[in-house]
């Protein structure tokens, strides 16, 4: 079998369906229903061979007759050429990956990371009494005599102790075998790497080089999302980030949404789970270390953050019962692990940390984005949301901090709408609607030809949509005056953004009424879980000192057009700042700050889970929540002029 | 010891809307505190009765029911007379003839129905589709028309057919009862869509979709209570008045519907009082208007809020 | 937060929640108790203390599986939290009925049994009124009472020899005692303590009320039930209102259940106002008419009132007709959450094809909550096909299932066997889809 563009060849047994055979040859592919073949979106074009499909999904009469057919549903009955068209293919490297807010670099009160969690010599940590995960150390030790006898690795380790204040070590045997040896064929100057974080465990002795030879270690930060996994290298000698990397979560071939893999992976497919996540971010170590130049060996700490199912199904732990009431996970802090264990080709030794999670659906991305926007320290009344497939909140200050995830889905991902996307190249990520409809002006990132819209620019077009007048306060299209972008289409009525032709974009990019009612729906959700969440603490919008958004946007987000519709709370633009991917960011800092552990227990002991689904509360929130923008319009005066 | 009586401070209060023209139009609606409770607030206007009159035979009504309109179901006309004589404060015309399973009658035969009603009777008057969305946008228009400047009630208008229906209302003078399933968001948001229809709020009425005694009720009472506060609180988009169809629900229930039986007592008695009590605690909750069928009924309600409105603690 | 502030903060768990916010959460939301927490400050407990005591006080009349308990209210409005505790209704006997009479109508109370969905509910106290004014006579009436229902007695006179006689015969039973006065409360006050029973206390107005209640609460009987002497069905609403509003503000006097008298001599409207003081807080309501057909209306009435408005909205899952479907009917599968199952039911109705709806008992959950928890899945689905006997109401072998749930299809169409169509995504797509896509 071979695919065109690209050439890969592949030799797959009869019952293995295509989409199968595309993973083997790493073509990743878009199945968001998790091969049940009902989205359709992983299409393909039989170009030689026949197949045998067992259904067509939504595909249409004209494409079947082109040869399209559904790669999930589809079998090869003889030798096979594929074409796989782009908007099948999931996109590479194009994710977003740390940088984006451009406000709001480090913490966002606006010190830097530095300022509290990083000082001290090389820039590593030095305050409070944990120790970063991987550190070497260059020691001259005194040599034995007759006074001084004791065994080699008493002495090391007293050295050790000496200069760390490290209570307890232990090491391997593999040290030891050679420890006497390199001590003495030294001349006792040598080069410790010392592993372990000093709070969990004790702190490890696993190598003993002879000479100084500290500089070249790092360890890398993940942020492994449902979507997309972003990795960044870091030089744990002085706590730069020196490559950030970013692609899709390989998962996405069992599923879109976290229930799908947790089903998935329920009925046997667990492993398949674990590996498609350990290769994508070995692939991504592989890409970094070939950038940096580097030997992957060299990587010697991780640190992962992720939500409760992604931390479950990378280290391969039985995911079921999240999903099932009453919702709890094998662990919300999984131990330290090796990396060899875990199957990830870095140092075999380095120890993989997984942020912890505070329940089943807030897991340990939210615990980072807490964690770098330092609202747990704060006297700040700050609300933290991170809009991604769960809308999760957090909103708290010093003294108390309480969490919930409403299910907004993924709409504001680009998932379910048929031109939806990410924010990635091509993606129309603000835009302008004007003369009652008859004019739109789009911006594209990288200014590419038009592929799809992302979260931004869903948000600008609902909200240019109502203030144009096409659409209502419930999201429902008026017809009344028309444009000819305005148009009837099988599915009902929908609305043209872009033509086809346009800025070089091959096909017409619409919006349907039932996708506004989709995003209504997603906004509401999330609009309703801060409306719950204050509530429950009695404390009115007004009193929110900050607001933090995290998420996948892009590079920046409309504040403005989100509290027109409805998806953010109405209050002065200057609270908001925009965080960007909070999760790699918080999954650095503790990679390289001891301190930021402390941080981590502290907010994990603070944090308040609140079950949204427990009482009426939220349903109520919900239905007021699914209007432009709520049914309560005093909640948004600013919105009404 | 002297209590001292705690009366709240509404800011708000419910919209008075006026049904009807000229010297019989009456009015609902006004009220700036819970039902009944004149120690603290104004009620200028009582709870109205409305009874329903149908421009068919009614196909499943019991005989303790349909023995009242002997010899006038099948003629709206003589009906809605006979409605007057038991002292309805409004006709209730329901264009059940309209529904596509029943004559399918066109919007031009409903316009001349209610036409003849109008004519017939001079007390305000409600007009009733049939209950489907798409056709009620077909038949309510040209019943509105048919009505213009009588300023009469005209539903229901849904979240599906609201633009139609409220057009009418605009261009011929009416009112409109927006109709909304058991939730006070989706009313309060079919409201302001039709009030941004340019129809004023006091020309509005909402339909809660109430449940009968037993089948339901509670919601639409709590749904009513947080109603009546929203209004109270001023909150404009719920300061409508309420339309309860209580006989439509009532006389659907098995207690109204089952024979005389030792358990549960004689039906004719029995019947009334569960049309009666289901009436009477929505207007505990706030209704302003109440649909029902059976004149005893309506004779027991007017008693009683006749009772409530005199006995009602003084100030 | 005005909880939380009063909380140690350490987040200690050692009440058992994730934190001191948690702990505060269910404290506010009577999930816990304060003594749970074992750190407080004195003045923190006391201040906390008076904020979560109940401002109704909890009574209780009788003994056994028949006992009533009343009070412990909370809100004015059951949409706030709920009603905690039923109107008790009661049922009057006079004591100038011959013997014969009164059982014969005792008889008809203890009939005054109903079935609803699957419960059963019944009046809850027999009210023996002293119209005689003769002690003698009460107390014989009270014994044949006592001796003919298992249900508790409300002990009507304000005449201190026949209560304390009728008392003799029937304090074992703990019936209420119906009551004190301006005139007597004393006395009255002293028999409710010696044989430890509830006692209802009248005042001509809510003034004179509060006069006494102090005053027996100063003799030391703290079981009781108020009644403003009020009869008139306008004037005893606003006397209820006031004494609930009254307790929440914790004015202590008016801090116990209130009890009213359907007294109107027009019969059918006494049954109207007693339903009207079941709605609004009366905790006991006397009536004269044991005709069921009266009754079953206020029982009903009181379920519906006084239901948990918190639990989430479920519909009987289990089969429901359309439009009266046939045979090659569509049948639709959703889950049992009230305004899903409403929303798929209307939206069918429009669509003026008959069909069946089975709603899959998913907790009262949405389609999307129910199947992202796992209660609305493929095996849930077959197993309600196969066991709701829709199968012998139809020929065909088609169900169709909600579009959010799409993924379900192939799935489900392997284990049920049943043909799967996928169906919109919104309820409101139903008309539309089922004109296309159902073709038998």
């Amino acid at each position: 079998m071979r695919f065109f563009p690209g050439g890969r060849q592949v030799v797959i047994g009869e019952y293995e369906s295509l989409i199968k055979a595309m993973t083997k040859a790493n073509i990743p592919i878009v199945a968001s229903c998790g091969g049940e073949g009902v989205c359709s979106r992983c299409k393909v074009l039989i170009k030689e061979g026949q197949v045998k499909s067992l259904s067509t999904g939504k595909l249409t009469g004209e494409e079947q007759e082109q040869g399209y057919v559904l790669a999930c549903r589809s079998f090869p009955e003889s030798h096979l050429v594929v074409e796989v068209s782009e908007e099948s293919k999931l996109g590479v490297h194009q994710v977003v990956l740390g940088e984006g807010g451009g406000n709001l670099k480090g913490r966002a009160d606006g010190s830097k990371p530095g300022d509290s969690i990083l000082s001290g010599s090389n820039g590593l940590c030095a305050g409070g009494s944990g120790v970063p995960l991987f550190r070497k150390l260059c020691l001259v030790m005194p040599e034995p005599d007759i006074n001084d006898s004791e065994d080699d690795l008493g002495r090391l380790v007293r050295v050790i102790r000496s200069v760390t204040g490290i209570k307890h070590l232990q090491t391997n045997l593999d040290v030891l075998r050679t420890l006497p040896q390199v001590l003495r064929q030294s001349g006792w100057k040598v080069t410790v790497s010392l592993t372990g974080d000093g709070r969990y465990q004790a702190v490890e002795i696993t190598e003993v080089e002879p000479g100084h030879t500290a500089g070249q270690y790092y360890g890398l930060a993940v942020d492994i999302g449902t979507t997309s996994v972003v990795a960044q290298l870091v030089d744990l000698e002085n706590g730069r980030v020196v490559g950030i990397k970013g692609t899709y979560n390989k998962q996405a071939a069992f599923g879109d949404d976290v229930i799908s893999r947790i089903i998935f992976a329920s009925e046997g497919g667990l492993g398949e789970l674990q590996k498609a996540i350990v290769d994508t971010i070995n692939e991504l170590i592989e890409e970094l270390a070939k950038e940096q130049k580097i030997k992957p060996v060299d990587i010697r700490a991780v640190v992962c953050a992720g939500n409760t199912t992604m931390s479950h199904l990378f280290l391969g732990i039985d995911p079921t019962f999240i999903r099932i009431e009453p919702y709890t996970p094998a662990t919300n802090s999984i131990p330290a692990v090796r990396a060899g264990h875990a199957g990830l080709n870095t140092h075999p030794l380095a120890l993989i940390r997984c942020l912890p999670g505070i329940g089943s659906y807030v897991g340990g991305d939210i615990t980072a984005g807490v964690l770098i926007t330092g609202m747990a320290f704060s006297g700040k009344l700050t609300l933290f949301i991170d809009i991604g497939t769960n809308g999760e909140i957090v909103l708290g200050n010093q003294e108390w901090l309480i969490s919930c995830a409403c299910s907004a889905g993924p709409a504001f991902e680009g998932g379910g709408l048929r031109h939806g996307m990410r924010a990635m190249r091509g993606a129309i990520e603000h835009i302008k609607i004007a003369s009652g409809g008859a004019d739109v002006e789009y911006k594209t990132v990288g200014g590419a030809p038009p592929v799809g819209i992302c979260g931004s620019g869903l948000i600008d077009c609902v909200a240019g949509l109502y203030r144009a007048g096409i659409i209502d306060r419930g999201g429902n299209f008026i017809t009344a005056g028309s444009t000819p972008r305005l148009r009837e289409s099988i599915e009902g009525m929908e609305f043209v953004v872009s033509w086809s032709g346009e800025s070089g974009g091959r096909v017409d990019i619409t919006i349907s009424e039932a996708e506004v009612k989709n995003l209504i729906r997603s906004k509401a959700a999330v609009y309703a879980g801060i409306r719950c969440m204050l509530q429950t603490v009695g404390l009115p919008a007004e009193a929110i000192d900050r607001i933090i958004i995290a998420g996948g946007f892009g590079q920046y987000i409309n504040v403005r057009d989100a509290v027109n519709i409805g998806l953010l709370p109405d209050v002065p633009v200057e609270k908001y700042s925009y965080v960007g991917n909070s999760s790699v960011k918080g999954a650095q800092t503790a990679l390289i700050s001891g301190r930021a552990w402390e941080e981590i227990d502290e907010i994990i002991h603070k944090m308040t889970y609140m079950e949204l689904s427990a009482g009426s509360t939220f349903m109520d929130e919900f239905v007021s929540a699914l209007f432009i923008p709520h049914t309560d319009l005093n909640l948004f005066p600013s919105a009404q002029s | 010891m002297t209590v001292t009586i705690a009366k709240e401070k509404w800011a708000g209060k419910v919209v008075e809307m006026v049904i009807g023209q000229g010297p019989n139009a009456i009015k609902v609606g006004g009220e700036n505190t819970l039902p009944f409770l004149r120690f603290e607030g104004e009620i200028p206007n009582e709870p109205v009765v409305a009874l329903e009159v149908w421009d068919t035979e009614p196909p499943d009504w019991p005989d303790v029911l349909a023995s009242a309109f002997d010899g006038v179901m099948g003629d709206p006309v003589a009906w809605a007379m006979r409605c007057v004589d038991y002292g309805a404060d409004l006709v209730c015309l329901r264009l059940a003839g309209a529904h596509p399973d029943n004559k399918d009658a066109s919007p031009a035969e409903a316009a001349a129905t209610a036409r003849a009603v109008a004519g017939a009777v001079n007390i305000p008057l409600m007009v009733i589709g049939c209950g489907i969305d798409e056709k009620d946008a077909e038949v309510l228009p040209a019943a509105g028309e048919a009505l213009a400047g009588k300023n009469a009630l005209l539903g229901c208008a849904t979240i599906n057919n609201y633009k139609a229906v409220t057009t009418a209302c605009v261009l011929h003078g009416h009112s409109v009862i927006a109709t909304s399933p058991l939730d006070i968001n989706l009313a309060k948001q079919l409201n302001i869509l039709i009030n941004e229809m340019d129809l004023p709020i006091n020309r509005i009425a909402m339909d809660p979709l109430v449940g009968a005694l037993g089948y339901g009720i509670e919601y639409a009472y709590s749904i009513m209570e947080r109603t009546r506060l929203g209004a109270l609180t001023g909150d404009k988009m719920l300061a409508m008045p309420v339309v309860c169809f209580v006989g439509q629900e009532t006389w659907k229930s098995r207690e109204a519907k089952t024979a005389d039986s030792d358990e549960w007592g004689a039906q004719a008695h029995r019947a009334v009082l569960w049309e009666v009590i289901t009436a009477t605690s929505l207007v505990q909750a706030g209704g302003s208007v109440l649909v029902l069928r059976h004149p005893e009924s309506m004779k027991q309600l007017k008693n009683h809020i006749t009772a409530m409105i005199k006995e009602a603690g003084g100030k | 937060m005005e909880i939380f502030k009063q909380l140690p903060k350490t987040n200690c768990k050692d009440c058992g929640q994730a934190t001191c916010l948690a702990f505060a959460m269910a404290l506010a939301t009577s999930k816990i108790s304060l003594d749970k927490c074992i750190h407080l400050t004195d003045a923190a407990r006391e201040a906390l203390d008076s904020a979560f005591a109940p401002p109704v006080a909890l009574v209780k009349i009788g003994v056994g599986d028949k006992q009533v308990e009343l009070g412990n209210e909370t809100v004015l409005f059951r949409h706030d939290k709920r009603f905690e505790h039923p109107t008790a209704i009661a049922v009057s006997v006079s004591d100038s009925l011959s013997n014969d009479e009164i059982v014969a109508k005792v008889d008809a109370i203890n009939n005054l049994v109903f079935d609803r969905v699957g419960n059963t509910y019944s009046v809850d106290l027999v009210a023996v009124d002293n119209c005689s004014n003769d002690a003698a006579r009460f107390a014989e009436a009270v014994k044949v009472v006592a001796n003919s229902t298992g249900l508790p007695l409300v002990i009507m006179s304000e005449d201190v020899v026949a209560a304390e006689r009728a008392l003799d015969v029937a304090a074992a039973g703990k019936p209420l005692l119906c009551g004190a006065n301006v005139l007597n409360y004393a006395a009255m006050t002293a028999l409710a303590r010696k044989f430890e029973v509830p006692l209802v206390v009248k005042g001509a107005g809510l003034n004179e009320l509060a006069d006494i209640v102090e005053k027996v609460l100063a003799l030391g009987w703290q079981q009781l039930i108020l009644d403003s002497g009020a009869r008139a069905v306008g004037q005893v609403l606003a006397d209820q209102t006031q004494i609930r509003r009254q307790a929440l503000k914790k004015f202590r006097p008016f801090g116990y259940p209130a009890i009213a008298f359907a007294t109107n001599a027009d019969p059918v409207q006494a049954v109207v106002d007693a339903g009207v003081y079941i709605a609004k807080y009366a905790g006991v309501v006397v009536v004269d008419s044991a005709d069921p057909a009266d009754i079953l209306p206020l029982i009903t009435l009181r379920l519906n009132i006084y239901t948990d408005p918190q639990k989430p909205l479920a519909v009987q899952s289990k089969v429901y007709e359309i439009l009266n479907p046939g045979a090659d009917s569509p049948v639709y599968v959703t889950t049992n959450f009230s305004l899903t199952y409403f929303c798929v039911a209307g939206d069918i109705e429009s669509s003026r094809i008959p069909g069946y709806i089975l709603p899959v008992d998913t907790d009262g959950t949405s389609v999307l909550t129910g199947w992202s928890a796992g209660k609305f899945t493929p095996e849930k689905i077959t197993e309600m096909l196969n066991n709701s006997g829709i199968a012998d109401r139809v020929s065909h072998r088609k169900v169709i299932i909600p579009g959010g749930v799409a993924v379900l299809s192939g799935k489900l169409q392997e284990v049920s066997g049943w043909e799967v169509l996928v169906g919109p995504r919104e309820s409101a797509g139903i008309p539309s889809f089922v004109k296309q896509c159902w073709k038998q």
